[in-house]
């Protein structure tokens, strides 16, 4: 094998590699990323066993040929290299990464590619997004899945099909998230999946938000194709808690804030929360919304923001982490609170309203 | 300041009268609640075959050999925490604050209350007869001005009984108990005891507080040299910031069996989860210490998300915990449980999903600390005497 590539264009895609094989043993070939050459198309690929990942770059072939190296040095070699062409030759199961100008030389020690886990692709895709699209919904969702290994089947965000729209929902039993776009095409039925948030981090993080992704389901696996990127992973089993009986219905109480105030308040108050509890007072009359902390040993913290409210004075406590993390994400002009009574729910969604809110409990 | 005025209720051989009151043909045996494998140990006995020899942690074995005649029954843990919370509720009618503290334990403040009950003996005879009106149980009520009196007070007067410490009198109770009998007081400090010669309250009291806390550990020092003076020395008043609560009990001889294990195992949670809410605190991590006959100890915890709410909870994850690591041998010398990551319990994070189970849970939780509520307000107890006349129609 031999062959000539851009640092940058190559850079990038072993990067992503990196990204899904980091945390994996390292002796084993797991932790390598395979690299094939063929016909100027350098084709990557990489795998942890439950997420898997291939791409191709445009290369000069001379040799085609193919090995695995482990990623994290090779990330780190061309990471070293100046900017520009690289010459890669396959010496006797070493990877020599040289440029003659600099007379810069590595060799890398490999792993013949036979042993390489293979990459399973989908026959027949299931549905066909926005890549805009789907990074907004993944950005609104997948802020609320739980981390919690007893509960694993809320470890992922919960994909199911609605009418002409797509739904994804995320909850880790203390807030929930939801989103439904209406999509220009046709839904088909599928059955709802649980998809690991590695999996939609990736997309989210590597897509250009152009065109269109294409998303294949099957009973074990979910499929992504985009950009020129393949991504697959397996599906988190288990069933989803009935998300739709604890979506508060029925909230009068509406309280409208300025989204840029009402974040940076909280940034400034959080600074002064109990950092265990996170607990935050949220007090509301006319058209005040007072945020403050607890007095700790620290000391404490108070604003006070100009709302639009309907209802009677009232005092909520919620974990601040709870509203800064949706807030991030919800951009538009301002956002409203919407709940019914102190204990209850409280509804977070912009106004004026979008396809998404998130649902967060207070603290009793 | 009114004389406080403190039960201390016990239940008689808990588990075998309950055995007892479900199955009255077993009424006036010889009944030992246990393991009922080779390897197992009794958990309980009724007194008809305490005269037998037979007490808990004795070998199945041993206890056959004692009590050829005795009937030997299989622990049923789920019912005897259903007869607890029937007695549980009770108590809590009867007086104005309840704690509790095991599964078959109580104290009650009943400061107070002779205006509604009479003398604290005649309160004592009331309460008595209206467990065995209502349980066909016997409980023992020791009556004394502190927790520590009391308790040692029902000890005193087992099974059955009735007993009261005078105020004043304390010095003189305790100078006539022997050193086993001291609340607080174990096996081991009662061997480190004997070898100071010390084989009586009395002889403990030779010894000045820093003259204690130099030969034990300072906090054992300073509880033995109030202990030994009739002083409570603060069991259970819920010492304030604790980082986490736990509870051990140290076998007097080694346990095997899993089901015998596994009835400590549900009495320490309760004994831990009442001190916990006692405090006003949950707790996301429960744990398990043991100690193998072998004498290596182990501890293995697990945090969870949501706080225990409930004794019940933290009995399944600490005998969760345990099993996992444990299967029966080698025997255990020591159990222990507790629960850390401690909390105020107002922080409580409220969940979107409740399940019907947590639910019920959840409700029980709140019962608990109505009672406490209402225990606050003294002048209350006389609608709690006649709240519990409604109860009983």
């Amino acid at each position: 094998m031999k062959f000539i590539a851009d640092r940058d264009i190559l850079q990038r895609e072993i990067l992503i590699a990196h990204d899904i094989i980091s945390g994996s043993n390292m002796i084993s070939i797991l932790s390598n990323v395979l690299i094939e050459a063929s016909d100027n198309t350098l084709r990557i690929q990489a795998t942890d066993l439950k997420v898997s990942f291939q791409t191709q770059i445009p290369i000069d072939t001379e040799i085609p040929g193919s090995t695995t190296v482990t990623c994290d040095k090779f990330l780190n070699v061309l990471r070293s290299f100046p900017e520009g062409d690289i010459d890669f030759e396959l010496i006797e199961n070493r990877l020599v990464i040289s440029r003659k100008k600099e007379r810069i030389n590595f060799k890398l020690r490999c792993i013949p590619p036979q042993d390489y886990p293979s990459f399973t692709t989908f026959d027949e895709k299931t549905l066909t997004i926005g890549a805009q699209d789907f990074s907004e919904m993944i950005e609104q969702t997948i802020i609320s899945v739980s981390d919690d290994e007893t509960r694993f089947y809320m470890n992922g965000v919960y994909m199911e099909p609605g009418q002409n729209s797509l739904i994804m929902v995320s909850t880790d039993g203390r807030k929930l998230s939801y989103i439904e776009r209406n999509l220009s095409s046709e839904v088909p039925f599928f059955e709802p999946v649980i998809i690991p948030p590695k999996f939609l981090n990736l997309i989210k993080k590597t897509s250009s938000r152009e065109g269109s992704v294409d998303i294949a389901v099957s009973d074990t696996h979910i499929f992504a194709d985009f950009d020129s990127h393949h991504l697959s992973s397996t599906l988190i089993e288990g069933k989803y808690p009935n998300y739709k009986r604890v979506i508060p219905m029925n909230q009068s109480k509406m309280c409208s804030i300025a989204s840029k105030e009402f974040m940076e308040a909280l940034k400034r108050v959080s600074l002064l929360v109990d950092q265990k509890s996170r607990r935050l007072l949220i007090d509301i009359e006319g058209d005040s919304l007072i945020l403050s902390s607890e007095e700790q040993d620290l000391g404490a913290a108070k604003e006070q923001l100009t709302c639009e409210y309907n209802g009677e004075p009232i005092r909520m406590v919620m974990n601040c982490q709870y509203l800064m993390n949706p807030m991030r994400v919800i951009n538009s002009d301002r956002v409203v609170l919407a709940f019914q009574d102190a204990g209850k729910a409280v509804t977070l969604r912009p106004d004026p309203e979008k396809d998404f809110f998130h649902v967060i409990m207070p603290m009793s | 300041m009114k004389e406080a005025v403190l039960f201390h209720v016990d239940m008689d051989a808990f588990y075998a009268s309950v055995e007892q009151c479900d199955n009255p043909s077993l009424r006036g045996k010889p009944v030992i609640v246990g393991g009922t494998s080779t390897r197992g140990v009794v958990s309980a006995c009724s007194y008809e075959a305490r005269t037998f020899g037979v007490h808990s942690a004795m070998p199945m074995f041993q206890a056959r050999i004692r009590c050829p005649q005795g009937v030997f029954v299989q622990g049923r843990m789920k019912r005897y925490e259903e007869v607890s919370g029937a007695v549980m509720d009770i108590l809590g009618s009867f007086a104005p604050e309840v704690q509790q503290i095991s599964i078959d334990e109580a104290f009650l403040v009943m400061t107070g209350t002779e205006g509604i009950y009479g003398a604290p003996l005649e309160a004592g005879r009331r309460l008595k007869q209206l467990i065995r009106d209502e349980l066909q149980l016997t409980i023992s009520v020791g009556i004394g001005p502190s927790r520590f009196i009391a308790k040692m007070a029902s000890d005193a007067g087992k099974p059955d009984g009735l007993f009261q410490v005078l105020p004043g009198e304390e010095q003189l109770f305790v100078n006539s108990l022997p050193l086993s009998k001291l609340w607080g007081v174990g096996p081991k400090t009662i061997e480190s005891l004997r070898s100071m010669g010390c084989t009586a309250p009395a002889h403990l009291q030779r010894y000045s507080e820093a003259q204690l806390r130099e030969l034990f550990s300072p906090s054992l020092g300073s509880y033995l040299y109030r202990a030994v003076r009739g002083i409570d020395p603060g069991i259970l008043m819920g010492a304030p910031k604790s980082r986490s609560i736990s509870n051990e009990t140290t076998f007097e001889h080694d346990i095997s069996d899993i089901e015998v294990i596994k009835g400590y195992v549900l009495e320490l949670s309760h004994q831990v989860m009442f001190r916990t809410m006692q405090e006003h605190l949950v707790g996301c991590t429960p744990f398990v210490k043991y100690k193998l006959a072998t004498m290596q100890s182990f501890t293995c915890q697990q945090t969870i998300r949501e706080p225990v709410l409930n004794a019940h909870q933290l009995y399944d994850t600490a005998t969760k915990l345990l099993l996992g690591r444990w299967d029966g041998s080698p025997p255990l010398r020591l159990v222990g449980v507790g629960l850390s990551s401690l909390t105020q319990e107002d922080t409580v994070q409220q969940s979107l999903f409740e399940d019907e189970q947590s639910q019920r849970q959840r409700d029980v939780e709140q019962a608990v600390l109505r009672l406490r509520e209402r225990g606050n307000r003294l002048s209350k107890a006389s609608s709690l005497a006649r709240g519990f006349e409604k109860k009983q129609k």
